[in-house]
């Protein structure tokens, strides 16, 4: 396979262009979520929040991340746990704990996933 | 995370399962009362059978296998006239207790005995019941509801209503011995501090919330063995609540609100839930198929989740939310997680024993559970030094001023 055909086209930036840029994308049968954040860049990670499996689609876009609304743990756009607020205080969990996160870019409009990496990922 | 093994050994409930086999230890909500208009005949489908409620010899109310086909829809609720008994199938006894139909699909000769809890000895007045339907397995239902963690996310409001406006609903009163509603007190202070007790029916659940000025807020919630939560609604009332499998991939909660002071008002505690369900199978208006009304501008301003200010919709909404039957193969639990690692390990100790045959090692199917009272749900604000004996004083003084014996 060469690199070029690794990418993939998910989604188009005019369906970004809304209030809330959230998207539920579907890969290989999985699920993910696309989501730009306060900077600008995008963000394609799990849809399945990795603590107890609430469904990211309805997060809350905020914080230059995505924010889960059953116990707020917030990530960032490579999936990566910045916070975990319902954890004591000084805990360093969050530091562990890491969404699967495909690589995206956009080009021309189009919004274009690196399909490999979702396929090392399984 | 868990093994997929484990998962599915704790989650599935069809005959001849683990979990399954202690579900069928003890007493099952099987239908409401109000569901008896239906006909001589009741659709019931419980712990992935399919049954009807009939009237059996002396007239008593039993539960009977109905024939079904494979392809039914889990929620199907055929017409009276179009219900067939297998007579061939096992039919299990039924019994009535404040509006809800319990059945009892084990093998003992004598089903167990019903614990004396508030909800089952305050007089028909003073409770309602009332079920929906949650498109998920049942035990991640169940964990929601030993999670004290998640109020002060998922039910988040931005704003704080007023709480005269919120009787017969969720989190909308003031906390004992103050003026901040509960709303204010879980928004600010979400790190709860959590113990967890083996009791003689399940767990004590204890949230301790550190506020400014020396002051603790106490939440008091339990776990009842096997499938049930009993938990502080407001001043006035607690919820007993049992997440009751159709099958594994579906089930009902069934709910019964205790009041310790007035009768309870239930034309208006069932005409707001009514608003919000669909008869005959009680599926919430609000589901995955229309996204839960979800509002992002709602969600930006006023709640969590945008998805209104009835909480039921953000529990309905965390657990569907999970798949039919959430993967724990990838979930990471945390400390707040606490209570519900101790119920998983209950569950595994009484899958055990079932299968050993100690059914007497199962919690509360002894003679003595009928001697079980309580347990204590409540909500207190207190000096922090003091919080243990001001949240025992809070309840029993509501317990000693209640109309009906609510000793403990
Ligand atoms: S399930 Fe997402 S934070 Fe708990
Ligand atoms: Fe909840």
């Amino acid at each position: 396979m060469n690199a070029q055909n690794d990418w993939r086209v998910i989604a188009t930036t005019e369906q970004l262009n809304v209030a809330r840029p959230v998207l539920a994308v579907t890969l290989d049968n999985r699920p993910y979520v696309l989501f730009r954040d306060d900077t600008g860049s995008l963000g394609l990670i799990g849809r399945h929040c990795p603590h107890r499996g609430a469904d990211l689609l309805y997060g809350r876009l905020e914080d230059n991340g995505l924010r889960c609304p059953f116990h707020g743990w917030h990530f960032d756009r490579t999936g990566q746990c910045m916070e975990q607020p319902a954890e004591p205080e000084g805990s360093k969990m969050y530091t562990q704990i890491k969404v699967p996160m495909i690589q995206v870019r956009e080009i021309g409009g189009e919004i274009q996933a690196l399909i490999s990496q979702s396929e090392a990922l399984q | 995370m868990i093994s997929k093994q484990l998962n599915d050994q704790i989650t599935r409930i069809g005959p001849g399962s683990d979990a399954g086999m202690v579900l069928r230890h003890y007493w099952q909500p099987a239908a409401l009362i109000e569901e008896l208009d239906h006909g001589d005949k009741v659709p019931v489908n419980l712990l992935g059978e399919r049954l009807a409620l009939v009237r059996g010899a002396n007239n008593q109310l039993i539960l009977a296998t109905r024939i079904a086909t494979i392809d039914e829809p889990a929620t199907h609720y055929p017409a009276s006239k179009d219900i067939l008994i297998d007579t061939l199938g096992p039919t299990y006894p039924v019994a009535e207790r404040k509006g809800i139909l319990f059945a009892y699909l084990g093998k003992q000769k004598t089903p167990p005995a019903f614990p004396n809890f508030d909800c089952f000895r305050a007089p028909d007045s003073h409770v309602f019941a009332f079920k929906g339907l949650w498109q998920c397995n049942w035990l991640q239902a169940l964990e929601v509801g030993i999670d004290p963690a998640h109020a002060s996310f998922l039910h988040r409001f931005l704003e704080d209503e007023n709480p005269a406006e919120g009787y017969g609903k969720q989190f909308r009163d003031k906390a004992e011995g103050t003026n901040m509603p509960i709303t204010q007190v879980l928004r600010e202070y979400p790190r709860p501090d959590i113990t967890v007790d083996e009791t003689k029916f399940g767990l004590k659940i204890t949230a301790l919330r550190h506020m400014d000025h020396g002051l603790t807020h106490v939440r008091i919630t339990n776990q009842i063995f096997p499938q049930a939560i009993c938990i502080p609604m407001s001043r006035e009332m607690i919820i007993t609540q049992w997440h009751v499998p159709v099958d594994d991939e579906t089930c009902y909660w069934y709910t019964m609100f205790t009041s310790f002071a007035k009768p309870v008002d239930k034309a208006l505690m069932r005409a707001q839930r009514l608003k919000e369900h669909s008869l005959p199978t009680y599926a919430p208006l609000k589901n995955r198929a229309n996204d839960y009304h979800y509002n992002p501008q709602e969600q930006a301003t006023q709640t969590y989740t945008g998805m209104g200010l009835d909480i039921n919709v953000h529990d309905q909404w965390a657990v569907e939310g999970m798949g039919r039957v959430q993967d724990r193969t990838q979930e990471h639990l945390g400390r707040s997680d606490k209570a519900i690692i101790r119920y998983r390990r209950m569950l595994r100790a009484a899958i055990a024993a079932a299968a050993a045959g100690n059914v007497s090692d199962l919690p509360m199917l002894g003679p003595e559970a009928a001697d079980i009272t309580g347990p204590v749900s409540n909500d207190a604000i207190a000096d922090t030094h003091l919080w243990q004996d001001i949240s025992r004083n809070a309840d029993m003084t509501r317990r000693a001023h209640c109309s009906w014996d609510a000793t403990v």
